[in-house]
C-alpha cells in the first residue's frame, strides 16, 4: 500500500495517457482518501462504543431504539451518524473579537497533526502508507503539532476558558510526551531500529516474544507509555484542558458546528495513533499471539486493529472509572513519578539486555 | 521515600480496584439498569383496592372500547351520555338479522338479538369523556365498556392518550366503509326492484 507500489502500478496503466507527474498526485491522493475515510468509520464506530460503555458502566442502557425514524434505530446504532450530522448541519459562528485567520486555522491544524501520524501506522505486513526508517520517531514528532494548534485554538478564541485550557494543554503534553519518549526508548534498545515494521517483525513468534514480554522493566514501561498516552490525547484522567466542569470547554469553547467536529475527530484519531503505536510496540503488531494460529497477511489487519481497540477500550473504560486530576497533582505525577520510573527502567533494561541475553 | 513508594503502589493497586468496580458494572448492566423503554415496556398497573372487588366493579376506568359486532344501535348510551360525547348514526339494515359480508355486519349478537339496524358511525372523543360509566350500565348488550379490569379478558388495559393531534383522540368504532358500503347495497336493491 505504499505510494511507490501504487505508483508503479498506476503509470504503468495511465502514464501514456497523463504524464508521471498528475499519477503521482493521485497515487499520493488514494491513501490519503482511504485513511480518510478509515478514521472517520473508525470514530462513528468508537463514538458509539464510548456511548455504550460509558452508559453500562453507568448501569443506565445507552441510546436505545425501536427502528430507523424512530429514536436512534436497533440499539442506537444510528446515533453517531446523528450525532455527525447534527455536527456538520449546526450554525458555524466565528466571534467577532477573535482572531479570524488562527481561528480557522486551528481545527485544520491539530487535524492534520493526528492525520499524519496515520500515514507511518502499520496496518499489516504490507499495508503501510510509508514505511520510514524513522518511523516512530516521526510519529511521536508530528504528534506535537497539536500542542501548536491548542495554543492557537486558545489563544485565537480571546477567550479567558479557551486560553486556560491552550495553556493547561501545552503544559500537559509537553510534560507527559518526555515518560512517553523515554519509555519507547526502551522499545527501541530491543528493536534496535525505528522503522516500525521492523519492530513488529523483531516480535515474531508468539505471545512471549512480544516486547511487552520481553523482560520484567518492560511492562512498567508499557504502563508509563500508555499513561503518558491517555495524557497527551487529553482524556480523563487528563482532560485538563477542556475540562467541562472548570473551562466550560476549554479550547473548543468558541468552536461550533463542522471545526468542533474536527477536534472532536481529531481526539479519536489521536487516540487510535498512540493505541496503534502502543499496539505495535508491546504488543507484537500484526503478528497472532499464538505462532502459526491465523498468521496470515490478512489476519495480521485483524489482529493489529484488535489489538488497538482492546487498548482504545481501556481508556474508555479508564475514562469512566476516574476522576479528573488537579492541575498540580497531574504535574505532580509526570515528573517526580514517571520520569525517574521511565528513567531507571531504561537503565534497567540496558542492565538485563548485557547479562541475560547475550 | 517510604512514603513515595507507598503512594505509587496504593494509586496502582486503587486504580485497579475501581477498574475492577466499572468491569463488574459493564457486564451486569442488563440486570442492574432500571431504565424502561417505555413506549415498548410498561410499569406493571399497581394494585390497590379501595373497599370494592375489583371483579365486578371498575377501579380504573382507562378508556372506552365497543364491541361493534353487539352493538344494535339503541341509542341509549348516547343518551346517557352527560358530556355528549358519543355520536351515533343508524341505517335501516336491509333484512332483520342477517349478516352482510360485504361490510363485515353480523345479524346476530352475542346475545343472541336480531339486529335491525347498522350502525355507520360511532364516534367516541375521548377528550371530551369525563369517565362518569354511566354509559356502560344502560347498554342492554353489555357492548360498550372501559377497558381493563374486569374486561381485560375482553380489551386489555391502555390508559397512555398520546396523539399527535386532538383530533386523533376521536375513537372511531364503526367499520370502515360501512357508509358507502350500505348506500352501495340499498342501490343494487332498487335497480333490481
Amino acid at each position: 500500500m505504499t505510494v511507490d507500489f501504487l505508483f508503479d502500478f498506476l503509470s504503468e496503466l495511465l502514464s501514456d495517457l497523463i504524464g508521471s507527474g498528475p499519477v503521482l498526485i493521485i497515487s499520493m491522493l488514494i491513501p490519503c482518501l482511504m485513511l480518510f475515510g478509515f478514521i472517520t468509520i473508525y470514530a462513528l464506530i468508537v463514538i458509539y462504543a464510548e456511548l455504550k460503555v460509558s452508559s453500562f458502566i453507568q448501569d443506565k442502557v445507552g441510546p436505545m431504539g425501536q427502528g430507523v425514524g424512530l429514536h436512534a434505530g436497533k440499539w442506537g446504532l444510528l446515533q453517531p451518524i446523528a450525532d455527525a450530522l447534527k455536527l456538520l448541519l449546526k450554525e458555524d459562528i466565528i466571534p467577532s473579537s477573535a482572531d479570524r485567520p488562527l481561528f480557522i486555522l486551528a481545527p485544520f491544524m491539530i487535524f492534520i497533526g493526528a492525520f499524519i501520524s496515520f500515514v507511518a501506522l502499520p496496518f499489516g505486513e504490507s499495508i503501510i502508507v510509508a514505511d520510514l526508517n524513522i518511523g516512530l520517531f516521526y510519529i511521536l514528532g508530528v504528534g506535537s503539532i497539536a500542542v501548536l494548534s491548542l495554543i492557537l485554538a486558545g489563544w485565537s478564541s480571546n477567550n479567558k476558558w479557551s486560553l486556560y485550557g491552550g495553556m493547561r494543554s501545552a503544559a500537559q503534553i509537553v510534560s507527559y510526551e518526555i515518560p512517553a519518549g523515554l519509555s519507547l526508548i526502551v522499545v527501541i534498545m530491543l528493536a534496535g531500529t525505528l522503522n516500525m515494521q521492523d519492530i513488529i517483525r523483531y516480535q515474531m513468534g508468539g505471545m512471549f516474544s512480544w516486547i511487552l514480554f520481553d523482560n520484567p522493566f518492560v511492562p512498567i514501561a508499557f504502563v508509563v507509555y500508555f499513561i503518558s498516552a491517555i495524557a497527551e490525547t487529553n482524556r480523563t484522567p487528563f482532560d485538563l484542558p477542556e475540562s467541562e466542569s472548570e473551562l466550560v470547554a476549554g479550547f473548543a469553547t468558541e468552536y461550533s458546528g463542522m471545526r468542533y467536529a474536527f477536534f472532536f475527530l481529531s481526539e479519536y484519531a489521536n487516540m487510535f495513533v498512540v493505541s496503534a503505536v502502543a499496539a505495535a510496540c508491546f504488543l507484537g503488531g500484526w503478528h497472532s499471539p499464538i505462532s502459526g494460529f491465523m498468521d496470515s497477511p490478512a489476519w495480521g489487519v485483524f489482529w493489529m486493529i484488535s489489538k488497538t481497540f482492546f487498548l482504545i477500550f481501556i481508556m474508555i473504560w479508564l475514562r469512566w472509572t476516574l476522576p479528573r486530576l488537579r492541575v498540580d497533582q497531574l504535574m505532580n505525577v509526570c515528573w517526580k513519578v514517571f520520569l525517574p520510573v521511565a528513567l531507571i527502567n531504561i537503565f534497567g533494561v540496558a542492565i538485563w539486555t548485557v547479562v541475560f541475553n547475550q | 521515600m517510604k512514603r513515595y513508594f507507598t503512594d505509587i503502589f496504593e494509586s496502582i493497586s486503587s486504580i485497579l480496584g475501581g477498574m475492577g468496580i466499572t468491569l463488574v458494572h459493564l457486564f451486569r448492566a442488563r440486570n442492574d439498569n432500571v431504565t424502561l423503554q417505555y413506549p415498548e415496556e410498561k410499569w406493571p398497573r399497581p394494585e390497590r383496592n379501595i373497599g370494592f372487588d375489583h371483579s365486578n366493579y371498575n377501579v380504573i376506568r382507562s378508556r372506552l372500547h365497543v364491541d361493534m359486532d353487539d352493538c344494535i344501535g339503541c341509542l341509549k348510551c348516547e343518551r346517557a351520555c352527560p358530556v355528549d360525547c358519543i355520536k351515533i348514526v343508524t341505517e335501516k339494515a336491509p333484512a332483520r338479522g342477517e349478516d352482510i359480508k360485504a361490510i363485515k355486519h353480523k345479524g346476530i349478537t352475542a346475545k343472541g338479538t336480531r339486529k335491525a339496524l347498522v350502525v355507520t358511525r360511532f364516534d367516541i372523543d375521548m377528550s371530551e369523556c369525563c369517565y362518569c360509566n354511566l354509559c356502560v350500565y344502560p347498554c342492554p348488550e353489555e357492548c360498550i365498556y372501559m377497558t381493563g379490569g374486569p374486561n381485560a379478558k375482553k380489551h386489555p388495559i391502555d390508559y397512555e392518550f398520546s396523539e399527535p393531534d386532538r383530533s386523533d383522540l376521536i375513537y372511531r368504532f364503526a367499520k370502515k366503509g360501512t357508509k358507502d358500503g350500505l348506500e352501495k347495497i340499498n342501490a343494487e336493491q332498487e335497480t333490481g326492484a
